[in-house]
């Protein structure tokens, strides 16, 4: 379980976080959404090592994180962008976790076809990452940080670049191997809708602070986040579009 | 596109018959006016290069020495030391300081330079030269290095480190194997600047240290032809050979 407490942080003279607390049990994806500037990169950031808090507490497990580094704490922090490694092709980006933590060979090798055959990216395992689709490197990107089986994942709207229907087929993917290995992890998105069914909780970052919802319909229902407007507005499209005339 | 081969022809022709001169005066002896080409073909002068009283050989080997150290060494630190600029909150000035050494001339920095290596006591010696070259290679990398430094590369390294990776092994598995062709391009040119430098070689070295260039404009002084072709042929071959080699990154776009 990942327990944050009164987490701090300032940039200069502008305060990112203000006193963000909240807990994540184990398997949950908290969905969070904010504006852009609100804080949540750097809340993910420095849950994954990669920032340091000026003050507050992170406890993974009732093990502090404080001061460890990002390479121990077994939280992979994912980007917008898939950031395949060019070097590397499709089959050895995804088993490069693994090859870092010295795993025999021949089990790198089942695990790594196991993983693209879950993917759905067997035929595509010898290709560099400048063949592939924006999909397809974002589906290498999720293997890459599934196949180590991770604490946490750490999403920053990792579909934000993928047109439409790419999307939808991500988060379907997504929610599958949700499902199939048990991943804890938080998910930022600007898009309510992707919000609401790829999180089993939802959280709202404003000015600094993240307000965790106890349940999606306590988020709907809050009209600080804007959902009912939202439902509202796709239930009553028809009084938006104009009429038929015959 | 339709290709007009008679101007590679002429591009071919005017990068090639300078170097093509430069053999021909190398293995000619006796060349009077308005012959054409030398009386006399011999092998000689090369063989001559390498013995002890020519230095030639000697002078070779200086060359290599100095621009392998000075090019090692410019493209490790600026590859390192350019990481820092571009986090740094002052990067705008150490970026423009870092284009001195270019502004004020190499010989101009050598005079500025030569002040401090008098003191130290490595003015006329080796390891002052090299320091004098490496002091004008080093900005040159961190500038070309500037450029591969983006967030988009710093997020690779952190990516990398959320997925296990240590300092040491994002370097070795990551950050190196990504940076190939630009360390290559950095060696490469950084070699050339010392290979090539003379102004700065002949003030610091005060004469001393004869590297291949400071021989070729001796000999080019003492009008002495065939020496100085045989020289300017030697001095041209490493960075063609350099170059061949590192063709591959040289001409092709690195793709991320």
């Amino acid at each position: 379980m990942l327990e944050v407490k009164d987490l701090h942080k300032s940039f200069g003279k502008e305060e990112v976080l203000r006193g963000v607390d909240f807990t994540l049990e184990k398997g949950e994806v908290l969905s969070v959404l904010g504006q852009s500037g609100s804080g949540k990169t750097t809340l993910l950031k420095i849950l994954a090592g990669l920032e340091t808090a000026d003050s507050g507490e992170i406890l993974l497990d009732d093990q502090s994180l404080k001061g460890m580094a990002p390479n121990l704490r077994g939280i992979v922090y994912l980007y917008q962008e898939p950031l395949l490694f060019p070097h590397l092709n499709v089959s050895d980006n995804i088993a490069f976790g693994l090859r870092l933590r010295k795993v025999p060979s021949a089990e790198v090798h089942r695990k790594t076809g196991e993983m693209l055959e879950h993917l759905g990216i067997a035929d595509q395992a010898e290709k560099m990452p400048h063949q592939l689709s924006g999909g397809q490197k974002q589906r290498v990107s999720f293997g890459r940080a599934l196949i180590i089986n991770p604490r946490i994942l750490l999403l920053d709207e990792p579909f934000g670049n993928l047109d439409a229907e790419i999307r939808a087929l991500m988060q379907d993917l997504y929610l599958r191997m949700a499902a199939t290995f048990h991943i804890t992890s938080m998910f930022i998105t600007h898009d309510l809708r992707e919000a609401l069914r790829v999180g089993t909780r939802m959280a709202m970052m404003r000015e600094g602070k993240l307000q965790v919802y106890r349940s999606q319909a306590a988020f709907v229902q809050d009209p600080a986040t804007g959902a009912a407007d939202e439902i509202s507005f796709w239930q009553n499209l028809g009084n938006y579009l104009p009429t038929k005339t015959s | 596109m339709k290709k007009h081969p008679f101007f590679g022809v002429v591009v071919a022709t005017a990068i090639l018959s300078p170097l093509m001169l430069l053999g021909i005066f190398s293995i000619g002896k006796g060349w009077p006016f308005p012959k054409i080409f030398p009386e006399n073909w011999s092998l000689q002068n090369w063989s001559d290069a390498f013995t002890a009283s020519s230095g030639l050989g000697q002078s070779l080997g200086l060359s290599l020495g100095i621009g392998a150290c000075v090019a090692f060494l410019a493209t490790i630190s600026g590859f390192f030391s350019a990481r820092s600029l571009a986090k740094s909150s002052r990067k705008n000035t150490w970026l423009m300081l870092a284009y001195l050494p270019y502004v004020l001339s190499p010989v101009m920095y050598a005079a500025c330079l030569q002040v401090s290596f008098l003191f130290l006591g490595i003015s006329g010696k080796i390891t002052g030269v090299m320091l004098g070259h490496f002091l004008l290679a080093y900005p040159f990398a961190v500038i070309l290095f500037t450029g591969f430094w983006n967030a988009r590369m710093e997020a690779m390294a952190q990516l990398a480190a959320t997925l296990g990776a240590n300092p040491v092994s994002s370097y070795l598995k990551v950050l190196f194997p990504v940076a190939k062709g630009v360390l290559f391009v950095c060696f490469f040119q950084t070699f050339l600047l010392s290979w090539f430098e003379y102004g700065l070689t002949v003030l610091i070295g005060v004469g001393k240290v004869p590297t291949l260039t400071v021989k070729v404009y001796q000999y080019v002084t003492e009008a002495n032809i065939h020496l100085a072709a045989l020289a300017g042929c030697l001095l041209v071959l490493p960075p063609t050979l350099m170059l061949w080699i590192n063709k591959r990154y040289l001409f092709t776009r690195i793709t991320l």
